[in-house]
């Protein structure tokens, strides 16, 4: 079992599928920091004051890390970072969707639909932390550039 | 299950990362077109000492109104209240002889509505309170159908429940 959640090829796998994933969703938020800083502040959770400077350097992190895990290199901090993205977006996402369905005063959307899509967030982040996790603990640098720097 | 590097280098290079990023990200958006400031207000804007509105309020909006203003019109017969919020909020208790128009479902609900709104009324949309800015864009929405006495009670529901003022349920 162990040999089997450790594979050398899923590690590959699994930091292809987040490494795309991060890299994909930094492009648009990257090119749109007012639209991103808007969603951020939605989410009323940071001061107001941090707000424009999240929005500014997250998407940077997410191109880094999604880059870094696609090439193989810095493996191990690049995943621990996404691991800590998703677990905070996990509980930003979580304490939204609690507090939308109790405010519910026409700002956040109490519409099923939208609960729907909020609960298949939740999944999707779920299952990016359980693969960014896997990578943490079983990289052992294979198919990747790390490998090649080390051997010079 | 265990690291195979050592976990401190881990950390500095993460916190390296995090460091590159964000001189980065405040570069790039210097020189970006779609550059940000770097420390953005996004409190809510005090346009007078008692009004307080949300940050996306700007000048060319309808005029905000306060809860005493909102009492004044409230007396008046040339007034039509607007509730923006959802019809299970509306439902639950809502300013006396407003209609409920949620500004998330508008197409849905303007048909029934639009027969009661005339343009020589003052027209004042609400919401749940500060925190929500349906009723700003609400009043926009009617802006563009061609509404010009429309005006924005902020405190919304809140400040007038809370203030004890006469409230309808509807079942």
């Amino acid at each position: 079992m162990r040999e089997l959640i450790g594979n050398k090829w899923l590690v590959v796998l699994f930091r292809l599928i987040v490494g795309i994933t991060f890299l994909y969703a930094s492009l648009d938020k990257i090119a749109h920091p007012d639209q991103f800083a808007r969603i951020v502040y939605n989410y009323k959770i940071l001061p107001g004051f941090f707000i424009n400077i999240f929005a500014i350097t997250l998407p940077w992190i997410e191109l880094f890390c999604g880059l870094f895990l696609i090439l193989g290199l810095l493996v191990e901090s690049s995943s621990l970072l996404i691991s800590l993205l998703l677990i905070s977006f996990i509980i930003a996402l979580s304490l939204n969707f609690l507090r939308g369905v109790d405010i519910a005063c026409g700002c956040f959307t109490t519409d099923p639909n939208a609960k729907k899509e909020g609960a298949q967030l939740l999944i999707r982040d779920f299952v990016l932390l359980l693969m960014s996790l896997q990578i943490l603990f079983f990289n052992r640098d294979f198919l990747s550039l790390q490998k090649i720097f080390q051997k010079k | 299950m265990s690291l195979k590097k050592d976990p401190s280098r881990i950390f500095l290079q993460a916190i390296l990362i995090v460091f590159f990023s964000l001189i980065i990200g405040v570069v790039y958006n210097s020189i970006s077109k779609e550059g940000i400031t770097v420390k953005g207000n996004w409190s809510k804007k005090v346009v007078s000492d008692s009004l307080i509105v949300p940050y996306s309020y700007t000048k060319d909006d309808p005029p905000a109104i306060s809860l005493g203003q909102a009492m004044t019109y409230f007396q008046t017969h040339s007034t039509i209240f607007l509730d923006a919020r959802l019809e299970p909020d509306y439902k639950a208790g809502h300013i006396p002889k407003a209609l409920n128009l949620p500004f998330e479902e508008f197409e849905q609900y303007y048909s029934k509505v639009e027969p009661f709104l005339s343009k020589d009324k003052n027209i004042i949309t609400y919401c749940d309170g500060t925190e929500c800015e349906s009723s700003l864009f609400l009043a926009r929405l009617l802006k563009t159908k061609g509404f010009n006495n429309l005006k924005i009670f902020f405190g919304g529901w809140t400040e007038w429940n809370k203030a004890g003022l006469p409230v309808q349920k509807s079942n």
